[in-house]
């Protein structure tokens, strides 16, 4: 009988492991895919895919962070089609609460700081829908939280590409600054550069950062 | 080793039992699809609280392999799409379910009704427009209505204010703010000078300009309806000047600590003789053209949802101007308008309960007029002459006016955005018209009930359906007006509405003192739409057909036996994408009207009419100068004149007639701006503003007035062919330069 139990926990344990490898293995390899991903369609699937896991892995705050950042990029990508962006802010938002809720703020400083990354993009993707007037609301919040997440941890390349991309996007009359955007890119770059473990921890940035600074130039 | 005990083996057998079968698998294939039966791709099937899931393909398709058997919840989800859950319970190796998703509505949203009308909301996005974007054409001078005029239906008419809308005069056009008739927009008329507006245009979020069709609780307008909806608290407290040649103002808004209430105060004075002086004019001002405004408001925030708010203002404008006089070389015409009016509006909003809406406003308007035409030889001394035509020409005419509106609009809302609409309203009025010595009293009093559905068939299909009653005290009579307007949205967006409406006016208050009885002006109006808005550029093709009944005649007595039709095409087109930073739009109106009113002897071609009519209006920023650049550009095909003469039987007869040049005007303004005092704790947002109107300084013609005898045609021109303007304003506390960039005279 006791070996009975032995093979009954035995089995029962490798099936509790596989399904958490299970996740853990999906969220992998969809972080992997979200460091090429390029367009709409990519982010929408992988948007897709996080939100699968997340609706399992209901008290992990990361799959819940790549699908809001998914869709949050989704709107940047909108930008030149306003129409289109409001959805996927909504559902973005909605996601990064959830995150946000996971967290313990008080310790967690560094998963913080990615997750106010995340709610400023969802702010600036609101402006999108048109800079005139939605500006006005949500252009405030989204520099708040690059400052938030800044705070939280000041080395956080993805806080400074947002501050970075938004001293660069903003006229100089309303505090855009080239120089001062090129400075935040430099520095974010470098921290990119610097740590180089693509795990599941968010690292994405590389991209957007070089970008950026080719049109700086 | 032991063997194994029989219940041992059992237990083993059940596990191997239970664990083959987990992997016994089921496959659920299946397609979906949207309601319009369109796949959708990436969409996401989930295996409810497992990981197991997967995407649909591009074809819509999927297959998912599950491991469990028994009652399951299978959740799909797209982007765009409300997430839908079905039971499955899998028994077979292959299940086939076929799932359709219904479109979420905070994506498209529901289909909004809107043929006929041109919404300007602080909410739009993309290339719809905003209340910035309608006022901030090039020219407009800090009026709505002249702002509007690069929308299409209105017609471009340079010698006086107001919208004159398909085929309609400026009178057949009513502004409403947060439901209650503005009875005076402008200040009172001066002829061949356009006089500004009261109301400062960035007191709105929500600007609604229907060229036809308007819904059943606006009514007495033929032909077009502004409706606007005024600012609830705002974002910060404020203080804003200005200093410019003709117009120097301040004001302030104060809201409070909690941010529950707010109120605030205006004062400008604008005076054009300095800039008279500097730019001459063909009429020569012999006093101002002088102009004070002052409005105080405040408002709170009464509940969640509960918002009061009052507005005020009230206005002075002295005017006295000299022209040669039409009949005679060596006499001049003079003409001096003096007014005060004083306006205010109380508002409040709430929601009863969950699905019940009350919308409540009183307004009361306050007016006293008087003009003095004077006839005057070249020493300036006041000549009569008893004989026509200059026996008419030294009269004084005052006119004081009264007018109140009591207000209640009840909604009751359902799901989907449907609602019914139902309320009544009360408008009094009460004129004192006096014409040297004789006064006429006229006191009335209109009573209108109306109701109105917002019905949704399905997503995208959508109508609005309403019905007023009018009953006027002053004609005695009642009438009914129908309305109604429906749309349809493709899947792509594009949406296509049509309306039919009846309307009511009642004839200007300067017929109803003369003898006879007109009643009601009635217009119907048939129209049909077309409009698409995606990547930030819209467009929008109107056609339209106007039947006009029982219009104010006066030859030779009033009557209301005039009739007429209006049809016409117009086109808007705008675009924020194709140039960086740059946003134009693009207008064309084309416009068939005759009618046959007042002194016109049949039906004919009204001279505030012009067959064709295009826009071009242009703004751009310029991030590093800081500078905001707008312009318009407006040309129009010429107006027709007449010369109007009364025969022996007592009718009048066309003497001669003909058409105006070619109207083209091209307006330009600027906005640099700076801040002065960046070490404030409040710093300031300042800005210069410097603007020009008409920059090639064509000859505009509007018409011609001729003498009694017909001999003498003099054109009605502008007061002078350019006007400039250059000024400089600050706001502390907030940034709304913008509002003033073209806020200015």
């Amino acid at each position: 009988m006791k070996k009975t139990i032995i093979i009954l926990s035995a089995v029962l344990l490798t099936g509790v492991i596989l399904h958490a490898q299970g996740d853990t293995q999906k969220l992998q390899q969809d972080v992997a895919k979200l460091d090429n991903a390029t367009s709409v369609n990519d982010y929408q699937q992988l948007a897709a895919g996080f939100a699968r896991i997340a609706e399992s892995e209901k008290t992990q705050w990361l799959p819940y962070y790549y699908a809001a950042f998914c869709n949050a990029k989704t709107g940047w990508l909108n930008e030149d089609d306003p129409d289109n962006i409001e959805g996927y802010a909504n559902k973005a938002e909605e996601q990064i609460k959830k995150a946000l809720s996971l967290l313990d703020t008080a310790t967690q400083k560094k998963e913080l700081s990615e997750v106010y990354c995340v709610v400023s993009m969802v702010n600036r993707a609101r402006v999108f829908m048109n800079p005139a007037t939605y500006g006005r609301q949500y252009g405030p919040p989204a520099s708040m939280y690059i400052q938030l997440a800044k705070k939280a941890n000041a080395n956080n390349p993805r806080a400074l590409y947002l501050d970075g991309w938004e001293k660069f996007s903003t006229p100089k009359m309303w505090g855009g600054d080239k120089n001062k955007a090129k400075e935040l890119l430099l520095a974010a770059q470098q921290t990119l550069a610097g740590n180089i473990s693509a795990g599941i921890e968010p690292h994405w940035g590389k991209k957007e950062v070089d970008d950026l600074l080719k049109q700086l130039k | 080793m032991k063997l194994l005990k029989l219940p041992d083996i059992l237990f083993i057998l059940l596990l191997l039992l239970g664990v083959s079968s987990i992997k016994a698998q089921t496959l659920i294939r299946g397609k979906v699809t949207n309601t319009k039966k369109e796949p959708l791709s990436d969409a996401s099937i989930i295996l409810k609280n497992t990981p197991t899931g997967i995407n649909t393909d591009s074809a819509g398709g999927f297959s998912l392999p599950i491991s469990v058997k028994g009652k399951q919840v299978l959740r799909i989800s797209s982007v765009g799409y409300i997430t839908k859950e079905i039971d499955i319970n899998p028994q077979d190796s292959v299940l086939y379910v076929d799932i359709v998703l219904k479109e979420e509505g905070k994506m498209l949203g529901e289909v909004v009704v809107s043929a006929g009308s041109f919404e300007a909301t602080d909410k739009a996005k993309g290339a719809s427009l905003t209340p910035m974007d309608a006022v901030t054409v090039a020219g407009n001078g800090g009026d709505i209505a002249n702002a509007l005029r690069s929308l299409p239906g209105a017609q471009q008419i340079g010698e006086q204010e107001g919208l004159f809308v398909r085929g309609g005069t400026s009178a057949e056009t009513k502004q409403f703010i947060d439901g209650a008739l503005l009875p005076n927009p402008n200040y009172a008329s001066v002829p061949g000078v356009p006089q500004p507006a009261r109301v400062n245009p960035f007191l709105f979020k929500g600007i609604l300009f229907s060229t036809g069709g308007y819904s059943a609780i606006y009514g007495d307008a033929l032909s077009s309806a502004l409706i606007l909806e005024s600012v609830d608290l705002p974002d910060k407290s404020s203080a804003s000047l200005h200093i410019f040649p003709q117009d120097v103002g301040a004001g302030l808004q104060e809201l409070d600590s909690k941010k529950k209430s707010s109120y605030g105060v205006d004062v400008h004075y604008g005076n054009l003789q300095f800039y008279n002086s500097l730019v001459p004019q063909k009429p020569r001002f012999f006093h101002g053209p002088e102009y004070l405004e002052s409005d105080a408001n405040f408002r709170i925030k009464t509940s969640k949802t509960g918002m009061l708010k009052f507005y005020t203002n009230y206005g002075y404008n002295n005017t006295g101007m000299r022209n040669p006089d039409i009949d005679s070389t060596n006499l001049l015409s003079s003409f001096q308008t003096k007014d005060q009016n004083i306006y205010a509006n109380l508002s409040y909003r709430d929601y009863l309960s969950a699905h019940w809406k009350i919308d409540a406003v009183v307004a009361y308007n306050y007016d006293k007029n008087t003009i003095t035409n004077k006839l005057e030889n070249q020493q300036f001394q006041q000549v009569f002459i008893p004989a026509y035509p200059y026996n008419e020409k030294n009269s004084i005419i005052n006119t004081e006016s009264n007018f109140a509106q009591v207000r209640a609009v009840i909604t009751r809302t359902f799901a989907h955005n449907q609602a019914i609409r139902f309320g009544a309203e009360n408008f009094y009025t009460n004129t004192n018209y006096t014409y040297n010595d004789t006064t006429t009293t006229l006191t009335g009093n209109t009573t209108a009930a109306f109701a109105e559905g917002d019905v949704y068939l399905t997503k995208n299909i959508a109508a609005k359906i309403g019905v007023r009653a009018e009953h006027s005290s002053l004609l005695d009579k009642t009438v009914l007006a129908p309305r109604i307007s429906v749309a349809y949205r493709f899947a792509d967006g594009g949406q296509i509405n049509a309306a039919y409406g009846v309307f009511y006016q009642q004839p200007d208050i300067t017929y109803l003192v003369q003898n006879g009885t007109p009643g009601f002006a009635q217009a119907t109006h048939y129209i049909i739409n077309y409009q698409k808005k995606a990547n930030n550029r819209l467009l929008r093709i109107e056609a339209y057909y106007k039947q006009y009944n029982s219009l104010v005649t006066t030859n030779p007595a009033v009557n209301d036996n005039g009739k007429g039709y209006a049809r016409g095409v117009e086109l808007f087109f705008r675009d924020k994408r194709t140039f960086k930073d740059l946003d134009y739009w693009i207008t064309y109106t084309y416009l068939d009207t005759k009618r046959m009113y007042l002194d016109y002897p049949s039906e004919i071609h009204p001279d505030f009419s012009t067959p064709h009519t295009v826009w071009v209006v242009a703004k751009k920023f310029f991030p590093n100068i800081n500078l905001s650049a707008n312009m318009s550009y407006s040309l129009a095909t010429g107006r027709p004149y007449y010369d109007m003469q009364t025969g022996i039987n007592g009718k009048t007869f066309i003497s001669d007639h003909g058409t105006t040049n070619m109207y083209n005007d091209m307006n330009l303004s600027f906005a640099y701006l700076f801040t002065m005092f960046k070490k404030w704790k409040e710093k300031d947002f300042s800005g210069i503003g410097f603007g020009m109107n008409n920059v090639f300084g064509t000859k505009q013609v509007f018409g011609y007035n001729y003498s009694y005898n017909g001999l003498n045609k003099v054109p009605v021109v502008p007061p002078a062919t350019r006007s400039y303007y250059i000024g400089l304003f600050m706001t502390f506390g907030i940034d709304r330069r913008d509002d003033f960039i073209n806020n200015n005279l």
